[in-house]
């Protein structure tokens, strides 16, 4: 209850940032601007609208997770105003999960509004709409996810601007561990103890990228999708646990 | 009274004041836009003159470099890559050096997005018959093929290559019944497929595929050119029927006619056949050979057939 009331909070409180709303129109305006794009193209027209949207989508929507969610925390702690809530009988842990899933809810809604463009477009231009479409969207909600997780983390414990640096480092990072591995397995030994081991503890972002199956309708199998949104929902509960244990310890003065 | 605000007591002079304000920081403003403007344009007229969008090209770096960097983004950038180098092909004639840094341009596409069957086949085709670069042509359709083998036209046009543009027959048979072979092939293909195989070099056969290619090809400027082979390969079927009427005239008469009227006066052809050229064809009456007026040389793919068949 306490956990979703401070959701609700930070729903309504991130309804008024002026940063989203930007962020959302310009992710439109970048939808819509496939249909003139598209006109220079040469065959496969449908495929420019697919990449631009589902590209469009991520992107900004990476965007509001990282810079929306550095602010979750560092905001309240500047304002002053996490004194009256830790005051309450709300245990830190019961905040940060609240804070968490208020933005999650904003992200989910925006991430909606942004896909009702898209289909809108394609719509319009009457391409074919798969259900593999449906599932990249999902696991772009699960990426978001895993990125507010990251946000949040660091939000905890620095400050918004270098929460900002090194969550956005972190998702390039995340996008390039494959390579950590397959560096790992030329070096052999202790080389490859430690890449290997930085490769799973680092999370692996490029697993939730589904744009290439919707461009050329190449269907993901239901076990596989399975396991990608469990990896992504144990990731994300991996680092809300390790913002939990750091701000339980946090002093703040 | 006393109360109102000056605003209220003066009215002409403070609205004035800011209409006037307005003027001037809008003049400003837009005259230093016109003044970006015009700096913007001789920038563009000093620096990039000499700099074609082509060459730009070719500082395009490796797929495989290009791949990470985008961190999940590479079908857009598969996409954007491909919208700039269609800007360079829409230009009629390139040099050969700009065709090899189209035939890069295509490799970084195709390496951000293996599956983007569309560009190899486009690729293929512009290589083929605008640049005349079959190798690059090939080594784009070799990469599209191991990628999609689910493709049908991909080794199609691999065939098509092979046998008219290499001259080599049975590898473009072997390509062609690898195309009629996947599903949603053309239902022509295995016919085309089995005749290459049984005689690759029958121009009726020749024909029939190039039949096949035109239909897939809108462009103009490809269907010109298999126009073109069309008409080459109707000479090459025309001669062999001179010379097979020719050999039986020699047979009866143990020697050579004087002229190709006399085939027809004799009965062995019922007309001499129109060169598609707008030549004609002409009797060398010491060796008895028949050629082209337009065409002298015969086709590379048939006497490459016809050494291996002797």
């Amino acid at each position: 209850m306490k956990v979703l009331s401070i959701a609700f909070n930070t729903f309504r409180e991130n309804l008024r940032d002026k940063l989203l709303y930007n962020l959302l129109i310009f992710a439109l305006l970048m939808i819509g601007s496939s249909l003139i794009l598209m006109r220079l193209t040469l065959g496969e027209f449908h495929r420019l609208i697919l990449d631009i949207g589902l590209g469009s989508i991520n992107f900004f929507g990476v965007l509001i997770a990282i810079f929306v969610g550095i602010g979750l925390v560092s905001k309240e702690i500047e304002k002053k105003t996490i004194y009256t809530i830790i005051s309450k009988p709300v245990a830190r842990f019961q905040f940060l999960l609240g804070k968490y899933v208020g933005l999650s809810l904003t992200l989910l809604i925006n991430t909606a509004i942004m896909a009702c463009g898209l289909l809108a477009v394609l719509y319009m231009q009457d391409v074919p709409i798969h259900a593999v479409l449906f599932k990249a969207l999902i696991m772009i909600v699960v990426e978001f996810m895993v990125i507010t997780a990251v946000a949040l983390l660091f939000s905890t414990f620095s400050s918004a601007t270098f929460s900002a640096i090194f969550t956005l480092a972190l998702y390039v990072i995340g996008h390039l561990t494959p390579d950590l591995k397959a560096f790992g397995e030329k070096m052999g030994g202790l080389g490859k103890t430690i890449l290997e081991g930085m490769y799973y503890v680092l999370p692996n972002l490029d697993r939730f990228n589904l744009k290439g199956h919707v461009t050329h309708q190449l269907d993901v199998p239901t076990g596989d999708l399975l396991v990608i949104g469990a990896y992504g929902l144990a990731y994300t509960a991996f680092l809300l646990t390790l913002a939990s244990v750091i701000f339980q310890r946090r002093d703040f003065r | 009274m006393s109360r109102l605000s000056p605003l209220a007591i003066h009215p002409h002079a403070s609205s004035k004041e800011p209409i006037l304000a307005w003027t001037a920081v809008t003049v400003i403003a837009l005259s230093l836009l016109t003044l970006v403007t015009l700096l913007q344009r001789n920038l563009d007229l000093r620096i990039d003159a000499h700099a074609a969008k082509i060459e730009e090209l070719a500082q395009l770096p490796r797929g495989e470099h290009l791949k990470p960097a985008l961190l999940g983004y590479h079908h857009l950038g598969a996409d954007v890559v491909w919208l700039r180098l269609l800007q360079v092909v829409g230009k009629k004639t390139n040099t050969a050096g700009e065709y090899e840094w189209l035939y890069h341009a295509l490799d970084v596409v195709t390496t951000l997005d293996p599956q983007y069957a569309y560009a190899y086949y486009v690729g293929g085709v512009v290589l083929t018959n605008y640049a005349n670069r079959v190798d690059l042509s090939n080594r784009l359709l070799e990469k599209g093929h191991r990628e999609n083998p689910g493709e049908w036209n991909l080794p199609f046009l691999l065939g098509y290559n092979h046998y008219f543009i290499l001259g080599n027959a049975p590898k473009g048979a072997v390509y062609i019944a690898q195309a009629a072979r996947t599903a949603g092939a053309p239902d022509f293909l295995p016919g085309l497929a089995t005749r290459m195989h049984a005689e690759a070099g029958n121009p009726d056969v020749a024909l029939q595929f190039l039949e096949a290619l035109w239909k897939e090809n809108p462009d103009l400027v490809v269907r010109e050119k298999l126009e073109t082979r069309a008409k080459e390969v109707i000479i090459e079927r025309d001669l062999r029927l001179l010379e097979q009427a020719i050999g039986l005239y020699q047979k009866k008469y143990h020697a050579s006619p004087k002229a190709l009227t006399e085939l027809v006066s004799t009965g062995y052809l019922s007309r001499i056949p129109e060169e598609p050229f707008g030549g004609s064809y002409e009797l060398n009456t010491q060796t008895g050979q028949v050629t082209s007026s337009t065409h002298p040389t015969r086709l590379k793919v048939f006497r490459l057939d016809l050494e291996n068949a002797s």
